[in-house]
């Protein structure tokens, strides 16, 4: 039926005049086409804007917040060279509730992380209320990306920050390591979290920090890996230990351990085969405590250089006997005492300083206390709750004591530094140290530094093989059998070199630690320290002393 | 009175027009200060792993054995010497004619 449309008067469109449309027509379409335009081009900013939002979005998919973790410093040596740093890593999670079918998940998975355990993650993808499992975090660019052609929905990456240390194993024991979250767990590592700080983050963002600044220095520290690995390998030692040590500052310029631990996994210092056995292990270190003990009778006014012993007989107290390794069968001046590493001689002197002098002199050069450095907490000394007579003569030649070699090591460039105390320090401070503590007088320190020398030059003194021509080492050998059960046992030896060079003017110092080495044909048949580790440290500073900028004399003025 | 109607509704038209635009272009630039934070990571990220693939490129137990193979080596004593000891020569004039 058709609709009759019945136009009235006052409904119909008011034309004027001329028939024309109005002037408020064209005003009302115009307004109308304005409104349109001012929408279309709204429209067409929400489009772009919602586009790039998205495109933004799709590049911050992986980035979102994830779990707390530290972004950390670099490390840097002493000459500004990458010891550690953060980079950035994608780690691997899933979503629960998305997985469709978990066992297809783990099968494929598997195809490129074999090593995950399929039952672990089975049991861990079947709590559908949990939104987020940790599959593999800090996964190399090129897993991530035959994960992510697995195209598989549930699975998803975030970034992460990782420490990487590009020196590999090089000065492992010293940097420590960190946690899986970044955060650090030992050594170096851990010193920063407590003293520097490190920022927890919730993407991978980098630390604004500057870069911490060790003493090491990398050069210095690969000689004297490279060279206790020969030394491990020419006289077949258990293991290898040794620093070298600015004697005016107490930086520690190179400082290593064998067997290395990796700084990726720092667990593995804590196995007894693999500890920083500069730091954590407590030895007797045998005659090179005859530098302490001879400091000690110098300083005390007990004797001079030049004091005669008679050290013909064997010593006798408590019960058991003490004798020198190679009798001289005639009185020894103290210097001899000294080249010659004459227990008996060292054990009179003890003995006529009597324990607590002895005792005394040992806290003040700080052997005997507790010491603290940037990597960790040194071992507490192994000193005799009682100290007979017999306790303090075979302290005096470095047996029934115990001192992680660090210590000892400071205790004798407090010596050889005029006299003044030495703090061992890892890290590079700008900041001027306080003024030291006098433990000896300057006159004990030029002695001892003298007798030093002289024990390498003499031929009959116990450090010849050390000597390197030009850069005048001076140092005292100590080889001590090594205790087992409270028995010591005769063929495994701690044989160690304590030196310094140019001993004109002391500058470093190093210390040579070789664990149960062999008498083989290298060592001429001897386990003894003047056949193993004296050559080592010989060989050692030939290295390092260019590096160092020590400047060799012609060889006739060094004798 | 209409004039004034149509002032006041264009005015208000195009204040809202323009705070629509002034909205959307802030927005675009937190869009594209946020793209460009994204590029200032990533070559933060580029960085680091090129810090330390030098390290690591440059570590001295890799370069030791090259250095040797080429018959480099710790300097000896007997190669070095003081600037005292070098010999200055005077340079020799050449006769041109």
């Amino acid at each position: 039926m058709r609709r009759r449309v019945i136009i009235t008067p006052n409904s119909a469109p008011r034309l004027p005049s001329n028939g024309r449309p109005g002037r408020s027509r064209i005003a009302n379409g115009l307004l109308a086409l304005g409104v349109m335009l001012a929408f279309s081009a709204v429209g067409v900013q929400l489009v772009l804007l919602g586009a790039r939002a998205n495109a933004v979005r799709a590049t911050l998919a992986v980035t979102e917040a994830a779990p707390v973790n530290f972004a950390r410093p670099d490390i840097i040596d002493r000459n500004g060279r990458l010891l550690a740093t953060d980079v950035e890593v994608p780690s691997l999670f899933a979503d629960p509730a998305l997985v469709l079918d978990r066992d297809e998940l783990v099968e494929k998975l598997s195809t490129v992380l074999p090593d995950i355990d399929p039952r672990q993650l089975r049991g861990e993808l079947s709590d559908r209320s949990r939104r987020f499992v940790w599959i593999r975090r800090g996964l190399s660019p090129k897993i991530a990306q035959k994960i992510h052609d697995l195209g598989l929905p549930s699975l998803a990456f975030r970034k992460e920050l990782r420490r990487a240390y590009p020196g590999g194993e090089l000065a492992g024991h010293v940097l420590g390591g960190v946690s899986i979250d970044n955060k650090g767990v030992a050594g170096i590592e851990k010193w920063i979290d407590d003293n520097v700080g490190v920022e927890g983050v919730h993407t991978a963002e980098f630390s604004d920090h500057a870069p911490v600044r060790l003493s090491l220095d990398i050069g210095v520290q690969h000689s004297l890996e490279d060279e206790l690995d020969i030394a491990t390998r020419r006289y077949k030692t258990h293991a290898a230990a040794g620093l070298v040590m600015d004697i005016r500052t107490g930086e520690i310029i190179a400082s290593a351990s064998l067997p290395r631990v990796d700084p990726l996994f720092p667990q593995t210092a804590y196995d007894p085969g693999h500890i920083d056995r500069l730091l954590t292990g407590t030895y007797e270190l045998g005659s090179v405590f005859k530098t302490l003990t001879i400091a000690m009778a110098l300083d005390e006014g007990l004797a001079t250089s030049a004091t005669v012993l008679d050290v013909r007989q064997p010593l006798t107290a408590g019960g058991f006997t003490i004798t020198d390794l190679h009798p001289a069968g005639r009185p020894l001046s103290v210097e001899e005492v000294f080249t010659r590493s004459s227990n008996v001689g060292a054990a009179m002197l003890a003995v006529q300083a009597g324990t607590d002098r002895f005792m005394s002199f040992m806290k003040r050069i700080g052997v005997t206390g507790l010491m603290k450095t940037e990597v960790g907490p040194v071992s507490a000394p192994l000193i005799p709750k009682r100290v007979d007579q017999i306790e303090l003569m075979t302290m005096s030649y470095g047996h029934g004591i115990a001192v992680a070699p660090l210590q000892f090591a400071a205790a004798t460039a407090s010596i050889l530094n005029g006299g003044k105390r030495v703090q061992p320090r890892y890290v590079r401070f700008t900041d001027t140290p306080a003024k030291p503590e006098a433990v000896t007088s300057e006159l004990t320190s030029r002695e001892i530094a003298r007798l030093f020398r002289l024990n390498v030059l003499d031929p009959s003194g116990t450090g010849e093989r050390a000597e390197v021509p030009g850069y005048r080492v001076g140092g005292k050998t100590g080889t001590a059998e090594r205790a087992d059960n409270g028995r010591y046992k005769e063929k495994a030896v701690i044989s160690s070199f304590i030196g310094a060079f140019p001993m004109d003017q002391p500058q470093y110092l190093t210390f040579v630690v070789l664990f149960e080495p062999e008498a083989n044909e290298e060592s001429g048949g001897h386990r003894t320290a003047s056949s193993n580790a004296a050559p080592t440290t010989a060989r050692i500073i030939a290295r390092i002393a260019p590096q160092l900028g020590v400047a060799p004399l012609a060889v006739s003025t060094t004798q | 009175m209409r004039v004034l109607n149509f002032a006041a509704f264009f005015l208000a038209l195009s204040s809202a027009f323009l705070l629509y635009s002034l909205s959307y272009d802030t927005r675009r630039l937190e869009a594209r200060v946020l793209e460009k934070e994204q590029l200032a990571r990533r070559a933060r990220s580029d960085i680091a792993v090129l810090k330390a693939e030098k390290g690591h490129l440059s570590r001295p137990d890799r370069i030791d054995p090259y250095a040797r193979a080429l018959g480099l080596g710790p300097p000896r004593p007997d190669q070095m010497s003081s600037s005292a000891r070098l010999a200055i020569t005077q340079p020799v004039e050449e006769d041109h004619r």
